[in-house]
């Protein structure tokens, strides 16, 4: 290998030896053969390594994307993430939960309501006297029960507010795991003097490993209500 | 043997909308005597003082969670016996053993419907 690099180095020296303002354009295409031939990897190794021009290159863009995550997290404090923007994101899910809750109050609400002038207008229909034609009496009730499988239908929707709850938790959990590396980051980026510009609270709830809510399962990947009956069939 | 519609349930979940829900669902399934409670250490309190005859309860509260409220309840002789249904989101199969080993009569996964809660209480105190 130290052959073919002192032969490069031979025909740099040979090049910045010309006098003038010319170069032969024999001597140019040498020089640029024996250059691409050593990115190309035809000289046998470097040290043993067989020299492989996509890695390298691989390698530069992974330099450069440290180069700039470093100094992206020059300009970040620790503090902007821990004090501002992710306990922002968390006071957003928690007033989407809040939303969603006092939503859902209200709907189950309106369904109490519904059913209280359902049970009234049975009432009144069983005082009205002479009693109604059975053929109207009849589809009157099946009105009424019609209008309670709405209801019924309205109370099962609802049971999404308690899911979305534990889902939310879950999402802030993950966020304030996320802020936790970034804290790592920060240190292993060798940026001491901002990391210790923490209050120890907040260094500590940094560090403390975040005990992850596991919240309802998504679809797909919990067991559905049959899998848990085939469960207890062969428990119970 | 005919379901007694006058039975007490007791209904246990943290999340008031929740509770609301299910003593809904109850009632349009003509169950109205429902008591409920905020938490298992809540709940285990108003059991021990006054039992019930079915006891329906969400897994993740806090103070006590449903789990160990159901432990609770099978380790006390006076209210061992009552019939206990978990109402979760905790669909895992871990947990549904855990359960069983803890002496659940039956398990409800969320999201779940009227017609589920009566097939599962149908499973525990019979049809109704």
């Amino acid at each position: 290998m130290s052959d073919k690099k002192s032969l490069i180095e031979e025909q740099l020296d040979a090049l910045g030896d010309i006098k003038g303002d010319t170069v032969p354009a024999e001597q140019v295409r040498a020089f640029v053969g024996l250059v691409k031939e050593f990115f190309a990897g035809n000289f046998d190794n470097i040290d043993g390594m067989e020299l492989d021009p996509e890695l390298y290159g691989e390698l530069g863009e992974l330099a450069m994307f440290i180069n700039t995550a470093r100094k992206e997290l020059s300009a970040l404090t620790p503090g902007m993430l821990h004090g501002e923007q992710i306990p922002d994101a968390s006071d957003q899910l928690d007033e989407i939960v809040k939303t969603t809750e006092r939503a859902t109050h209200k709907i189950v609400d309106s369904c109490e309501q519904l059913q209280g002038v359902n049970l009234r207008v049975r009432d009144r229909l069983e005082m009205i006297d002479p009693p109604l034609d059975p053929d109207v009496s009849a589809s009157m009730e099946d009105a009424l029960l019609e209008a309670d499988t709405h209801i019924t239908n309205i109370y099962e929707a609802c049971n999404f507010q308690d899911l979305t709850g534990q889902r939310i938790q879950k999402i802030v959990t993950v966020l304030r795991e996320i802020e936790r590396q970034v804290f790592r980051m920060v240190v292993v980026f060798g940026l001491r003097d901002k990391a210790e510009a923490l209050s120890d609270e907040d260094k500590h709830s940094l560090e403390s490993g975040a005990e992850l809510l596991n919240g309802p399962a998504k679809e797909g990947e919990g067991l559905e209500q049959d899998d848990i009956d085939d469960i207890l069939a062969k428990l119970l | 043997m005919a379901v007694d519609k006058n039975m007490k349930i007791l209904v246990v979940d943290d999340f008031l909308t929740m509770r609301r829900i299910i003593i809904n669902l109850l009632r349009q399934l003509g169950f109205n005597n429902v008591v409920e409670a905020a938490d298992g250490k809540q709940a285990l309190d108003k059991v021990q003082i006054e039992p019930v005859d079915l006891i329906i309860s969400d897994w993740n509260m806090p103070n006590m969670t449903g789990i160990e409220f159901l432990k609770h309840v099978r380790a006390d002789e006076s209210i061992k016996k009552i019939p206990f249904i978990m109402v979760t989101a905790e669909g895992k199969k871990e947990n549904v053993i855990a359960a069983v080993h803890a002496g659940v009569n039956n398990y409800i996964v969320k999201p779940f419907n009227a017609a589920t809660l009566k097939e599962k209480m149908s499973k525990v105190i019979g049809d109704f």
